[in-house]
């Protein structure tokens, strides 16, 4: 399969000067500037195949920003190698940098007191689109997202939610083929979420476009990836299918029961973590499921057993508070 | 070319946005009312005393004024909001958008701002450069006249340089905002020939901040005194200057980290 990224060992540490507050302090700072090296992204390594959605997770500071803006070009990687539709990134190649794309939730790029419309045709002629093909994609992506009344209003008359939308379209204008959307759901409404998240997997669909998508929405991920990459302290976690992370990083399962004379106490079972009526969630080491379960089945009525992973909030809360590992403290 | 292209969308872009804030051309006219008026002031105030300025006569430092204008508008509907904004940009980390886009990032950050009321000092410029001229007998031959426009074209780029280097040191140093507040005050020294002035600052403003050669030289050329040799100094100096720019440029860019967002 064709790889629309690579990254080996890549890495980025930033000097960050640093200094107690206060008056003394910022004076003697003057004279002598002490620096601390922050290890943003520590020499981590993927591969992405095209046509891949794929969710990159982690807690905040964790490193991801820095990572997509290392594959798109903005930032120079401190050490390692990453190579985006062939191209080495930071070389900035017109080439490369016509065939993506990179949207910040937390930042705009249209003109801010002009309609949208304005600011695609300043694209137009940046990313050098023929007009024969700038309209009908323009209009098709205005359709999709159902933006046609906010592209004539000034963008800063727009709500958060418009102005992500009109934000999209402006940067697939030129139909990239690798997206990367850093958060690009944040601060905005379930149905808002819901419905840049169906365009984003339309968009996978009719261009065959490879995504990597940032979120702290586990229902963004869920809903897009079948794969995701867990980044912590900059360093690689986990690699892999989603269904897969709560496997690997979650020791318990859970078992729900319903019981034919309602309610009992089987907190000799395991933790009970929640009683809806007459189900039981109970909580038990992974190991012990079939031995409980068994256990559970002999000894009660049980009129429906269900055992599942934990869902998945859960098991990425448990990720995150992961200490940082040994070897790489200061 | 498409750069150009870009270049001319972004001005009008930027003619749009500023026919919002129609306001700021009264503010403006009234800036530049002040400004001259005051420039004229002085003018009459040396000349009751004296005939001529270290070679100048009157009508000829008219002339000088009116250039100064002239450029100081240049600079500031062109030059100076795209590199202050060209500061703001590293400081807030929202350069990133502009990197992103397959155009020259050089043209992007240098053709992004447009402050067209500014254009009242480009009008009110050239208006008192023509009534300076007017009152010189010997009037201007067309060699004169090229070599004026291009004395102005080559200053324009060496300026335009000072301030895309003064804008890529704040990749390291935050706070280039003193700087720019300094370049205003200097660039009235531009009202004078450098000649006037002490070899040091002669130097200064020549060589460190280039405002000999954006308005001392055209008035040169305008007020037939200009040498060759100065022209050729010109060009090479603007060549070195803009190809040093370019490579500072790009060397400043690999050290942008941009803000963490
Ligand atoms: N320009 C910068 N200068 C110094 N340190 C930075 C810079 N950008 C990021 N960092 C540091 O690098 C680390 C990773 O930041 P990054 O922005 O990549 O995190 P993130 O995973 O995107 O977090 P979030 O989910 O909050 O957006 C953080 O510790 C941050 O403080
Ligand atoms: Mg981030």
């Amino acid at each position: 399969m064709e790889h629309a990224v690579r990254v080996a060992e890549l890495r980025k540490t930033f000097d960050v000067a640093e200094r107690e507050p206060g008056l003394k302090e910022s004076v003697k700072s003057l004279i002598r500037r002490r620096t601390r090296e922050v290890k943003a992204v520590d020499a981590i390594s993927f591969d992405i195949a095209s046509g891949e959605v794929v969710g990159f997770l982690g807690p905040n500071g964790a490193g991801k920003t820095t990572t997509l803006k290392m594959l798109s070009g903005l930032l120079y990687p401190t050490d390692g190698e990453a190579r985006v539709l062939g191209h080495i990134p930071s070389k900035r190649e017109r080439d490369f940098l016509r065939r993506i794309t990179l949207v910040m939730g937390n930042r705009n790029q249209l003109q801010w007191d002009l309609p949208a419309l304005d600011s695609y045709e300043l694209n137009r002629a940046i990313y050098r689109i023929p007009r024969e093909d700038f309209a009908p994609t323009r209009d098709e992506l205005i359709e999709l997202l159902d933006v046609g009344d906010l592209v004539r209003k000034p963008v800063r008359q727009l709500s958060l939610g418009e102005r992500m939308k009109v934000e999209i379209v402006g940067s697939l204008l030129h139909r990239p083929q690798v997206l990367f959307l850093d958060a690009p759901t944040i601060g905005l409404d379930v149905t808002m979420q819901k419905r840049i998240r169906s365009f984003v997997a339309d968009y996978n669909q009719r261009y065959g476009a490879t995504v990597l998508l940032t979120s702290h929405y586990m229902a963004d991920v869920e809903a897009l990836c079948q794969r995701v990459i867990v980044i912590h302290h900059g360093s690689i976690l986990f690699d892999g299918r989603l269904a897969e992370l709560a496997r690997t990083f979650t020791a318990h399962k859970t078992i729900e029961v319903a019981l034919a004379d309602g309610v009992r106490d089987l907190s000799a079972y395991g933790e009970i973590t929640q009683r809806d009526g007459d189900v039981v969630t109970i909580r038990v080491p992974k190991v012990e499921t079939a031995r409980v379960t068994a256990r559970l089945l002999a000894e009660q009525e049980v009129l429906d057993l269900n055992v599942e992973d934990p869902p998945i909030e859960d098991v990425i809360e448990l990720v995150f508070a992961q200490e940082r590992p040994e070897q790489r403290q200061e | 070319m498409n750069a150009l292209r870009v270049t001319w969308l972004f001005f009008k872009v930027g003619v749009l946005n500023e026919l919002q804030y129609r306001v700021n051309f009264v503010v403006q006219l009234f800036q530049s009312a002040i400004a001259l008026t005051v420039g004229l002031v002085v003018l009459a105030l040396v000349y009751s005393h004296t005939d001529e300025l270290n070679g100048w006569s009157q009508p000829e430092l008219v002339c000088v004024l009116g250039i100064q204008i002239l450029m100081g508008g240049a600079i500031k509907t062109y030059i100076q909001p795209n590199m202050t904004r060209l500061i703001d940009d590293v400081r807030e980390g929202k350069l990133d958008y502009a990197l992103t886009k397959p155009e020259d990032a050089q043209v992007l950050v240098s053709v992004r701002e447009v402050r067209i009321w500014q254009v009242v000092d480009l009008v009110s410029g050239s208006i008192v450069l023509g009534v300076g001229l007017s009152e010189i007998s010997t009037g201007v031959g067309a060699l004169d006249a090229l070599a004026f426009a291009g004395a102005l074209l080559l200053g324009g780029v060496m300026i335009y340089c000072f301030w895309l280097v003064i804008a890529t040191v704040s990749f390291w140093v935050v706070n280039m905002w003193t700087v720019v507040e300094l370049f205003d005050g200097v660039f009235q020294t531009g009202r004078w020939p450098v000649g006037i002035y002490p070899g040091w600052l002669r130097y200064s403003v020549t060589f460190l901040v280039p405002i000999a050669f954006a308005v001392t030289v055209p008035a040169e050329a305008v007020t037939s005194r200009l040498d060759w040799q100065t022209l050729v100094l010109a060009v090479g100096f603007a060549a070195v200057l803009f190809t040093f720019t370019r490579w500072f440029w790009r060397y400043g860019l690999r050290n942008y980290t941009g803000a963490s967002a």
